[in-house]
């Protein structure tokens, strides 16, 4: 079994955002020191890579990483969970707001240098600017199905199973022919930690990066961007005070106003 | 520039309702158009896109699309039904989906099968002679980018509220019966879940618990919601760590949710969190740290250890 994995990696939401602009030739300009970090997805998506690797060690994993700023420190974490090959991806993650076109210039990268891999994994939403269109478009670059929203990835002898829960059912899928997943988290595929002895030796690697097409300049033209307003709410916090027991009938007495049902 | 908002019916009543919500908020002065897709006709989706205001309703059926869900074979047979609708391909149409998950899914299928743009997820929607602007989130919601289309079809879903049915019925109902031969679907082994709360779609109470909160307290917090009528919900870290199925996410990557009341334990109220709850639902923010954002934009704020207070809130409401 040969899996792709694609992973985007997303800005860390613990630090102030880094400095992104438009330049004028509407091209996403993200500069200053960017902590970049791999999405609850990515993370979910290299995670069941790994997982199906630990059932069966004829599986090879080769992982794409999406440019854009820290690629080379979020590769070095990549490399340290030891995929076969680890290459950064001549596309930057600050273009996937045109999905359509990405999708093809990822897509023919992959039916480029990965064409016999069964597996293609990603995470459901790719990086910052993807809402979720990318992957069913990357699906159809590629011309093969979706298997969406997957949480488990098992062997069963040498059948890989899929799995997803939908409404109060888990949905099993047996893979009879190459596919995209698109993972999202769940605790059975949270990243586990890395060994220290990789992580040493992920500190010495070298990477290259594969080139994509050049984009075709068509579709959606990208007018604007800018810091998000402040949301304003009802707010006016009212707190309620006292131990326990008095917040608690506070709560409730407020509850009834609101015409909750007790 | 012509609207017209795709509703598959299998989807259910939430999607009706927030895709002519969509419909209406973007309706202008040309009005739009309502495309209901599924096995059999509905009156009562019929009678409802009428009071939203639709001008015109067409009822596509295709026997294919009874078993299931598969998005790809509902935008296969949606294709077929707009080259009926649509005069041209590149006549400038603004096509809505419902909002959430599997709208953006198809919407991207669509685009694609069509020919056109797939605009996501939009915060806002405007039109401009014959150009489609879309507002969206990015970079966590720190961010807001500005689309726009200039042509052809783009696809798009939007949040607006609740549609509203008490409009001057003018439509006229259309039918289409579709052939098109729809890819097969999944085969599939179900077994059932261990998954018994109410969905999160509809609810009007959702007591929600965050990264602060362990396994027993998530116990706690679901006795709570069923004492409180309402239902269970999770920030992204809480189903990270398996606390509460990935199906309860609140959140920009989960599910939206717009309860009249949103109790927030041990949630600190990250941006994306928020995005994830409606501005029309009041948020109760429980959490031991005063100066978690939550409070910011909280109806009502207890600063407590959920240990403590979610306990004094069952045992205060036994009967």
């Amino acid at each position: 079994m040969k899996i792709l994995v694609l992973l985007a990696g997303v800005a860390d939401m613990r630090f102030a955002l880094h400095p992104i602009r438009l330049t004028p030739d509407a091209q996403i300009l993200e500069e200053g020191t960017a902590r970049r970090l791999l999405s609850p997805f990515d993370e979910a998506a290299l995670e069941v890579a790994l997982k199906l690797r630990d059932g069966n060690p004829d599986t090879r994993i080769d992982v794409l990483l999406l440019e854009g700023p820290n690629t080379e420190n979020l590769l070095r974490s990549v490399a340290a969970f030891c995929p076969d090959s680890l290459q950064a991806l001549g596309i930057q993650a600050a273009r996937l707001w045109h999905s359509r076109e990405s999708a093809r210039q990822i897509g023919a990268v992959i039916d480029q240098h990965f064409p016999e891999h069964e597996l293609v994994v990603v995470g459901r939403e790719l990086g910052d600017l993807d809402e979720g269109s990318l992957p069913p478009l990357l699906a159809r670059s590629l011309r093969r199905r979706q298997f969406a929203m997957a949480q488990v990835a098992q062997w069963q002898g040498d059948r890989l199973l899929l799995m997803r829960e939908r409404g109060t059912r888990e949905e099993w899928l047996t893979v009879d022919q190459p596919l995209l997943v698109s993972v999202t988290n769940d605790k059975r595929n949270r990243l586990r930690h890395p060994l220290m002895k990789n992580v040493m030796a992920a500190k010495r690697r070298v990477f290259t990066c594969l080139p994509v097409p050049v984009a075709v300049t068509s579709g959606p033209a990208l007018r604007a961007l800018e810091a998000a307003p402040v949301t304003t709410r009802g707010g006016q916090c009212q707190m309620l005070g006292g131990d326990s027991a008095h917040q608690a009938q506070a709560l409730i007495g407020w509850l009834k106003d609101q015409g909750v049902h007790l | 520039m012509k609207r017209l908002v795709i509703i598959p019916q299998v989807w259910g009543a939430t999607a009706l309702d927030t895709a002519l919500s969509a419909g209406q908020h973007l309706a202008g002065d040309g009005g739009f158009s309502v495309l209901l897709i599924g096995s059999q006709a509905c009156a009562l989706d019929q009678d409802l896109a009428c009071r939203a205001g639709a001008e015109t309703v067409y009822q596509a059926l295709h026997p294919g699309l009874q078993e299931g869900d598969d998005p790809y074979a509902v935008a296969c047979a949606v294709s077929e039904a707009l080259a009926a609708i649509l005069p041209s391909p590149r006549e400038p149409y603004l096509v809505l989906l419902p909002p959430g998950t599997a709208g953006e899914e198809l919407a991207a299928l669509l685009a694609d099968l069509l020919d056109g743009q797939p605009l996501g997820r939009c915060l806002s929607l405007s039109v401009e002679g014959e150009a489609v602007i879309a507002e969206r989130a990015a970079w966590g919601g720190r961010m807001r980018i500005k689309l726009q289309v200039e042509s052809g079809l783009a696809f798009a879903c939007l949040r607006a509220g609740r549609a509203v049915y008490n409009l001057p019925v003018t439509a006229s109902i259309c039918t289409l019966n579709l052939h098109t031969s729809l890819p097969l679907g999944w085969v599939l082994q179900t077994h059932e879940s261990s998954e018994r709360l109410p969905p999160l779609e509809g609810a009007s109470l959702v007591v929600s618990g965050g990264r602060g909160v362990n396994e027993a307290g998530f116990a706690l917090l679901e006795e709570l919601a069923l004492r409180l009528n309402g239902t269970l919900g999770g920030s992204l870290p809480a189903v990270d760590a398996g606390r509460v199925p990935v199906l309860r996410q609140v959140g920009v990557s989960g599910k939206f949710v717009s309860p009249q009341v949103y109790l927030a334990v041990g949630i600190s109220g990250t941006l994306q969190h928020l995005a994830g709850v409606s501005l029309d639902s009041q948020i109760v923010a429980i959490n031991q740290d005063p100066e978690a954002d939550i409070f910011k934009v909280a109806a009502v704020g207890i600063v407590a250890e959920w240990q403590s207070l979610v306990p004094a809130l069952l045992e205060a409401l036994a009967p």
